[in-house]
C-alpha cells in the first residue's frame, strides 16, 4: 500500500496526458478513416483532395490553396465526390454521433446513479424513433413549410424524446420521492410503449419505402451523412459537452448518491432534470440523424471507466473521444464488411461491443457497481 | 452558528413520523438525539439536512430557513455524515473525501494543493492517510463510516449533522470518531445508539419516542433508569465510575415483552 499520495500535479499531469492520447488517437481515426472505403482510392489522392479543400482560402480577391495535382480532379470527379462528399462528412457524423451517445451515456449513469443507464434505457430514444416513425409514416412533416420542412424528422424525433424523458421523469416521481431505480424502471415502461406504438405504425402503414426508411432508422446508419446534415448534430454536439464538460464536480458528487450530493451542496432535482434534457436533445438529435446506434451510450463508458476511474473530470472527456473513435470505426467496418453493400452500424457496435462488454464484466479488477471488486 | 428547529414535522406515506419535533443546537454544542429504532430519529435529521421536507414547521440555521438558503450555502455552513452510503461506482479514497469541498467550488474551480492539504488533515485525523488511495469500495463498513466523516471534516463546516456515526466501528475507532468529532469544536447533532458514548461527548440531549421529543436536557439528567425504561423498554442501573467520576449505564435485562 502507498502511503505517499501521487500529488496533485502528477495527477493532473496523467490526466492531460490521457486525454491527450484519446485526442490523438481521435484525430488519427479521422484522418486513417477516409482512406478506406468500398472503392479504392489511394492514400496521395485522398490528401491532396482534403488539403486542397481545407487549406481553401477565399476572402475577396485573396484566393490560396494547397493544390497537388490536376486541378480538374481536386474539384470534381468521382474521387472527389468520394472522399470529399461522402467519407468526409460520414466520418465526422460518425465522430459527432459517437462524442454524443458517449457523452449522454456517462451523464446519464450518473444523473441515476445506475451502472446499467443509457440514453435508451431511459425511454428517450424509443421516444426519439416513435416521433421520427410517425413523422415518416403519417407524414407530419408535411404540416410544417418553410425551415420547418427540412427539419420535420428531427423536430418530430426531439419531439419524441422530449415527451418520452418528461414522461419517465413524471413516472418516476409518482407516489412520492423520485428515486433512481423508479427512473429506470419508468424508463423501461415508456421505451417499450413507444416501441409498441412505433411497431404498430409501422404495421399499419404498411408502405414498402416508408418500412425502409424507417428500418433504416432504428437500426442506425451514417449512409444520409452529408455537410448539410452535419451541421445540427455538430452544434448539438459542441454544446452539449462543453456544458457538461462545465458539470463534471457535479455529475462526480452525483454518483455518490442522493443524499450524499443534496449535502454536498447540489440541488439535485434541479441539476438531474437539466442533465436529463440536455442528454434527450443531444441523443434525439443523434437518432433523428443516423438512427439509433446501440452500446456507445452503455459500452464505452464503462471501459473507459475501467482505465480512468469515475472521476468525471478523466471519465468524460476520454469517453467522448472514445466514444467518437469508436463510431468512426465502427462506420468504417459497416461500410467494407461486405461488399457493395451497407451493413447498419447499430449491427457493428452491437456486434463488436458485445464481446468487449463481456471481456469487461469477467475482468476481476473492474466491479461495474455491484460493489465487488 | 446554531442549529435549530421549530415545530418540525415530518411525513413519510402520509404517516406524520416526526411530529412537531423543537430543539436547539448552540454553537459547539454537542448535542445527542437518543431514542429507540423508529423512533423518527434519521428521518428527524433528514429533514434537517434537506433530503426530506418537512410537512410543518422549519429547521434553521442562525435563525435563517435552511430550505430558503441555496444547496451550496447549506452545503458550506453543515456537513452530514449519513447511516449508509451506497456507492455504484468506484473511486479513491482521497477522491470522495476532496468532494468534500465541491460545496466550496465553482464549475470552473480547480482543485487547489490547499484543498489537497485539508484532505489529508482530515484523512489524518480519522487516521485513515495510508488508504488514501485504495478503492473507496474495498474497504469495511467501519472505514467507509470514517472516510465519510473526514468528508464532512472536509467541508469545514459550522454545524456537523450526524446520523449514527459509529455505527460498523469498534470501539476505539468509536471512541476516535467521537474525539475527531468534539475536536472540531462546531455545533453537533448526533444520532446516537450507545448511551455510554452519549454519556462521554454530549453536552445535552434530546430524546425522542414515537416522533414526539419526549426529553430533553443534560445527559446526567435524562439518562435515568426511569427514562431509559420508559422509552426503551429495558431494565437498568446508572451508576457513577469512581476514578473517573463519570456516569455510566449498566443494562440488567434483555428487553421486556410487551404485553
Amino acid at each position: 500500500m502507498k502511503s505517499k499520495s501521487r500529488s496533485r500535479k502528477t495527477r493532473g499531469a496523467a490526466t492531460a496526458l490521457m486525454i491527450l492520447i484519446m485526442l490523438a488517437l481521435f484525430l488519427f481515426s479521422i484522418v486513417l478513416a477516409v482512406t478506406i472505403g468500398s472503392v479504392k482510392i489511394s492514400l496521395y489522392d485522398v490528401y491532396r483532395i482534403i488539403l486542397y479543400r481545407i487549406s481553401h482560402i477565399h476572402i475577396g480577391d485573396f484566393d490560396w490553396h494547397i493544390q497537388i495535382g490536376d486541378l480538374e480532379t481536386l474539384v470534381s470527379g468521382t474521387k472527389f465526390q468520394i472522399v470529399w462528399n461522402v467519407r468526409m462528412p460520414r466520418v465526422l457524423m460518425g465522430a459527432v454521433i459517437g462524442i454524443m451517445l458517449a457523452a449522454s451515456g456517462v451523464v446519464m449513469q450518473a444523473t441515476v446513479q445506475n451502472p446499467l443507464a443509457d440514453p435508451y434505457i431511459l425511454g428517450i430514444s424509443s421516444g426519439a424513433s416513435l416521433g421520427a416513425t410517425f413523422s415518416i409514416m403519417i407524414g407530419a412533416s408535411a404540416v410544417f413549410t418553410g425551415v420547418l420542412a427540412d427539419t420535420g424528422t428531427a423536430f418530430w424525433a426531439f419531439l419524441g424524446a422530449l415527451a418520452a424523458t418528461a414522461l419517465v421523469y413524471l413516472l418516476a416521481n409518482l407516489g412520492g420521492r423520485m428515486t433512481s431505480a423508479k427512473l429506470v424502471l419508468a424508463g423501461s415502461v415508456i421505451g417499450s410503449l413507444c416501441s409498441s406504438f412505433t411497431n404498430m405504425m409501422i404495421y399499419i402503414g404498411n408502405d414498402a419505402e416508408n418500412m425502409k426508411s424507417v428500418t433504416y432508422w432504428l437500426l442506425g446508419s451514417m449512409v444520409s451523412a452529408r455537410w448539410d446534415k452535419l451541421a445540427l448534430p455538430a452544434v448539438c454536439m459542441l454544446a452539449g459537452s462543453i456544458f457538461f464538460l462545465t458539470q463534471v464536480r457535479n455529475l462526480n458528487t452525483m454518483l455518490l448518491g442522493d443524499e450524499a450530493a443534496i449535502t454536498l451542496g447540489v440541488n439535485l432535482n434541479f441539476y438531474r432534470r437539466i442533465y436529463m434534457v440536455v442528454c434527450a436533445l443531444m441523443t434525439a438529435v443523434a437518432v433523428c440523424t443516423c438512427g439509433i446506434v446501440g452500446f456507445v451510450g452503455l459500452m464505452i463508458p464503462h471501459i473507459v471507466r475501467a482505465f480512468t476511474g469515475s472521476d468525471h473530470r478523466r471519465l468524460l472527456p476520454c469517453a467522448m473521444l472514445a466514444g467518437g473513435t469508436f463510431l468512426i470505426w465502427a462506420d468504417v467496418v459497416a461500410r467494407v464488411i461486405i461488399d457493395n453493400t451497407e451493413v447498419p452500424i447499430g449491427v457493428i457496435t452491437s456486434a463488436i461491443g458485445a464481446p468487449i462488454f463481456v471481456y469487461m464484466m469477467v475482468r476481476k479488477s473492474y466491479g461495474f457497481g455491484g460493489g465487488a471488486s | 452558528m446554531k442549529l435549530e428547529t421549530k415545530s418540525l414535522s415530518v411525513k413519510l406515506d402520509k404517516k406524520e413520523i416526526v411530529h412537531q419535533a423543537t430543539l436547539q443546537v448552540e454553537d459547539g454544542a454537542f448535542v445527542g438525539l437518543i431514542g429507540p429504532n423508529g423512533s423518527g430519529k434519521t428521518t428527524l435529521l433528514k429533514s434537517i439536512y434537506r433530503v426530506l421536507k418537512p410537512s410543518g414547521g422549519v429547521a434553521m440555521l442562525d435563525g435563517q430557513d435552511i430550505r430558503a438558503m441555496s444547496h451550496k450555502e447549506s452545503a458550506q455552513a453543515m456537513g452530514v455524515v449519513s447511516q449508509f452510503t451506497n456507492l455504484n461506482f468506484d473511486f479513491s479514497v482521497e477522491d470522495i473525501v476532496l468532494m468534500g469541498r465541491s460545496p466550496h467550488k465553482g464549475a470552473f474551480d480547480r482543485d487547489t494543493a490547499a484543498d489537497y492539504q485539508i484532505v489529508e488533515d482530515c484523512l489524518r485525523r480519522v487516521d485513515m492517510l495510508e488508504f488514501r488511495d485504495r478503492s473507496f469500495l474495498t474497504l469495511s463498513g467501519g472505514e467507509k463510516q470514517r472516510i465519510l466523516l473526514a468528508r464532512a471534516l472536509a467541508q469545514q463546516v459550522k454545524i456537523l449533522v450526524l446520523d449514527e456515526p459509529t455505527n460498523h466501528l469498534d470501539i476505539k475507532y468509536q471512541i476516535q470518531i467521537m474525539e475527531a468529532v468534539k475536536a472540531t469544536g462546531v455545533g453537533v447533532l448526533a444520532a446516537l445508539h450507545d448511551l455510554n458514548l452519549t454519556l462521554m461527548y454530549c453536552t445535552y440531549l434530546y430524546v425522542l419516542k414515537d416522533g414526539n421529543v419526549v426529553a430533553h436536557g443534560t445527559p446526567e439528567e435524562i439518562i435515568t433508569e426511569e427514562l431509559i425504561r420508559e422509552v426503551y423498554e429495558v431494565d437498568c442501573q446508572v451508576m457513577r465510575h469512581e476514578a473517573s467520576g463519570r456516569m455510566y449505564v449498566v443494562y440488567l435485562s434483555r428487553s421486556r415483552n410487551k404485553k
